[in-house]
């Protein structure tokens, strides 16, 4: 288990340095001058040169991946042209945000998808599995942008339920940061009814990001599910004069969720890349944000840093959902 | 007996997170607006209108601009009570008002004023240009005693032009500074990772604190020179989606939604229940030509081009009313503004087109930025040319990719966005009308330049920026853009409107043409 875990640490930081090898010179052939572009129009050629030189873009593409490499080894990811900023302290202060929310959402998805598909496996062809076939196909294809600004028009502007947009109510300072997760914060600073505010904020924009995951979920679930419940042994279970509910989680639902865990890892992926319109719409100081500017804007130190950061949660995540299949699946072992 | 415990704590629970939310207080503003823009708070270095807004409250300069649409037409003291100008008419003399203080409760001084200038001056972050290209050496401003201060230009400058440049937020605003030597560090001399995210004012607010991307929150000020602001709070809330800027003001959850889209404004009129303020821009978008490509070269094509464009679908039709036509450099509004407007007249293109010898017409190649409104102008005009048998290719790129082409001189035709830099025609005639060669040794390399326009008017436009006498300058300036106007590479299309919807207890909120010296210290709130 230690030399698979070796391996696989090895082998992700070669992906990577591929990863940001891959991005580095693909976002520098771009023809274009994000230098330029972030003075405006107006500004004198001298300044956008004078700029450029502080950004080393005056240099040839190679000596500036060598310097970029250089920078790498001593941990600095650069300064970002937007925000003048270490890359580095950009990251880490937009993404506790994201994880939060994507946090929230992927326990939403979980539970539903699994609830959904596991109704629907058991009532195959009933209404209730057509109805969650229906809405898992509409998970999947509801534009967010859609579904969050109707969600907001629902529950926020007509029926005033749940809040609009933000992490806390526009008046309210967050509890100070100590993970960045406000929920946490707020907990660890004694403060409940911030937490209690923060949670409420949470449950718009995560059940919003829940859809796809729910969707994608519910219908893994069902189909792995359909496929265990043929199994013989579930059919002994039933014999033996276990209830049906019994079967059902204890015997089938645990051997169908290999297939359901992996999907589980790509949503939550998926999430922690930070969704840019989600936290558009929900006024969210996320990732998502950080990174489609920081492409926009072709602002390189921010694209490659925020790549190499993504690359890295989706390589953990997938490190993580490999070794939980050893705990569902003893019989899998890692060489 | 289990189950219904367990209905009951989830019934429980989801009453406790669907439980109804406060309203604003009535001494506190929220206000949302996109925060993208923003980088941070240095002085020296804000250039970007929404930090420019931000430092508009929490600092002064010398002389200040007051009021909505007029607020450029008179010039109004700040921190200098009075000023005057030396007999060679090269020095600017200013009477530093007794008794202001800093938000640290330290004295604003003459000393404070020479710090400050002399502050943006070294450490030239990209806005420094504005002053730089009138006050070139931190010497150049001089204290004579506590309270006055002399400030020498390397031209004659006149009193409009002065304060449109020692009026500019950002690199003219004042600092304390004791406050900023208390965080100096050996690398940072001056302080500016400091002031990035802290305040060193003298303003109506204080910056309290700054969450990137989430709020500004900013605090009266109490013992502000001109009084105590009407309004406790200010809070600037991180809403970058219009549509929920729209539904956070209509909840009233925020007063006032700064960047809403022009059918959100139109729909907001229709209903009739919120404050809806608009102020034509000191911005244009305009159609530049590459005089160097050779159709274009022609300035009887140049002017069909101008004949032909329909302003009037574009204005009304594609923005719906959010912008006013305006067709010469000097915005509607600004001292020396020239009166005169195109309308759409094919016979007359077609008639200039055959004088010119393009009877059959030519293709020509548009490039355009991505985000709107842009495309659907580059599509309308390239109906328009159409008419004239100019066959326009449409190519629409990242405004990066396009400002790469455009400073490079290679485009033929572009179609981009410019903004007036400071409250005075000289902004604007420099780089409209300004290019005595298109190589690269001409002294100012915009927008003439760029389109290999080389200007009868260069000399006119260097004169009447040290011109002292204000009617005569006045002349100059509208002769200047007749002429751009009939012969130049532009067809300046409109003026987009700056539309801001606020709730209607809020009073005293006025929107000057640039934006962004929008002042809050007058604003108040009525529930």
């Amino acid at each position: 288990m230690i030399a698979y875990l070796v391996r696989r640490l090895a082998w992700m930081v070669f992906v990577l340095m591929g990863v940001m090898t891959l991005v580095f010179f693909v976002s520098r052939v771009i023809p274009a001058d994000p230098i330029a572009a972030m003075l405006g129009g107006q500004a004198p050629p001298e300044l956008v040169e004078k700029l450029k030189a502080k950004w080393d873009l005056d240099k040839p593409v190679i000596q500036q991946y060598i310097i970029y490499l250089y920078r790498l080894s001593q941990g600095d990811l650069g300064i970002s042209i937007a925000s003048g900023r270490p890359v580095m302290a950009d990251l880490l202060h937009y993404f506790p945000a994201t994880f939060e929310l994507a946090t929230a959402g992927t326990i939403l998805s979980i539970f539903f998808g699994i609830l959904l598909g596991v109704i629907s496996a058991v009532k195959r062809g009933s209404f209730i599995d057509h109805v969650a076939r229906v809405s898992a196909l509409l998970g999947v294809s509801m534009p967010v942008f859609w579904s969050g600004l109707l969600m907001l028009l629902l529950f926020y502007y007509t029926l005033g339920w749940l809040p609009g947009g933000g992490q806390l109510p526009y008046y309210m300072s967050p509890p100070p940061r100590i993970t960045g997760l406000v929920t946490i914060d707020s907990l660890i600073s004694g403060q409940f009814s911030v937490f209690v505010v923060a949670l409420k904020h949470l449950v718009l924009p995560s059940l919003v990001l829940s859809f796809f995951g729910t969707a994608a979920i519910s219908r893994i679930t069902r189909s792995s599910m359909l496929d265990v419940l043929r199994e013989e042994y579930v059919t002994t279970a039933r014999s033996k004069g276990l209830s049906e509910g019994k079967v059902v989680m204890r015997h089938a639902l645990k051997n169908a969720l290999l297939p359901v865990i992996t999907v589980i890892g790509i949503t939550y992926g998926r999430l922690l890349e930070g969704s840019v319109i989600t936290e558009t719409v929900f006024s969210w100081p996320g990732l998502g944000r950080y990174a489609t500017n920081a492409f926009l804007a072709l602002d390189f130190p921010a694209v490659v840093g925020s790549s190499m950061f993504i690359a890295l949660l989706y390589a953990v995540i997938n490190l993580i959902v490999d070794i939980s299949y050893a705990y569902l699946n003893p019989k899998i072992r890692y060489h | 007996m289990r189950s219904r415990s367990l209905w009951f704590a989830v019934l429980g629970m989801v009453g406790f997170l669907f439980a109804g939310f406060a309203q604003t207080p009535k001494d506190v503003l929220i206000i949302g607006m996109s925060h993208e823009p923003i980088i941070d708070f240095e002085p020296a270095r804000v250039y970007e209108f929404e930090g420019g807004f931000v430092l508009e409250q929490v600092y002064d300069q010398l002389v200040n601009f007051v009021g909505g649409k007029e607020a450029f037409e008179k010039i109004v003291p700040g921190l200098a009570e009075s000023w005057e100008l030396s007999e060679d008419g090269l020095t600017w003399i200013f009477h530093i008002r007794k008794g202001v203080k800093f938000h640290s409760g330290n004295p604003v001084t003459a000393d404070a004023v020479v710090f400050s200038l002399r502050r943006s001056l070294t450490l030239a972050y990209p806005p420094v240009w504005i002053i730089q290209q009138f006050i070139p050496s931190p010497e150049m401003v001089q204290k004579i005693d506590d309270y006055t201060v002399a400030i020498t230009m390397n031209q004659q400058v006149g009193e409009m032009l002065m304060a449109a440049v020692l009026g500019y937020q950002g690199i003219c605003s004042i600092v304390d500074p004791a406050v900023v030597q208390a965080h100096a560090t050996p690398d940072d001399p001056y302080a500016t990772k400091w002031l990035a995210e802290h305040d060193a004012g003298s303003g109506p607010f204080m910056l309290k604190e700054w969450i990137r991307r989430d709020r500004i929150v900013l605090e009266a000020f109490p013992d502000y020179w001109r009084g105590k602001p009407a309004l406790r709070q200010v809070i600037i809330k991180d809403i970058p989606d219009p549509a929920s800027q729209k539904l956070a003001l209509e909840r009233g959850d925020i007063d006032v939604a700064w960047n809403l889209l022009p059918e959100m404004i139109a729909d907001l009129k229709a209903k009739g229940q919120m404050k809806i303020i608009e102020t034509p821009s000191w911005s244009f978008h305009y159609l530049a030509m590459n005089v160097g490509y050779e159709p274009l070269s022609n300035v009887k094509v140049r002017q069909a081009i101008r004949w032909a464009i329909d302003y009037d679908a574009i204005t009304k039709g594609i923005l719906g009313g959010a912008a006013v036509k305006c067709h010469t450099f000097v915005p509607i509004g600004m001292f020396g503004h020239l009166d005169l407007y195109y309308y759409q007249d094919l016979e007359k293109a077609r008639e200039l087109m055959r004088e010119a010898g393009y009877e059959n017409g030519f293709s020509v190649e548009l490039l355009t930025r991505t985000d709107p409104p842009f495309p659907d102008i580059a599509a309308q005009i390239k109906e328009d040319l159409k008419k004239i048998n100019i066959d326009v290719k449409v190519t629409i790129m990242t405004y990066s990719e396009l400002l790469k082409i455009y400073r490079a001189q290679q485009h033929q035709m572009v179609l981009v966005r410019w903004g007036v830099d400071y409250a005075d025609p000289s902004a604007q005639a420099i780089p409209f009308a300004h290019c005595e060669t298109t190589g690269p040794e001409a002294k100012v390399k915009q927008l003439a330049w760029r389109n290999k326009y080389v200007s009868g008017v260069t000399a006119w436009v260097e004169q009447a920026t040290g011109e002292l006498d204000v009617r005569k300058r006045e002349i100059m300036y509208k002769a200047i853009q007749a002429i751009v106007l009939e012969e130049g590479p532009y067809a300046i299309l409109y003026s987009p409107l700056t539309q801001i919807a606020a709730r209607k207890v809020v009073q005293g909120l006025e929107i000057p043409p640039m934006w962004y010296y929008t002042e809050l210290f007058s604003v108040s709130k009525t529930g």
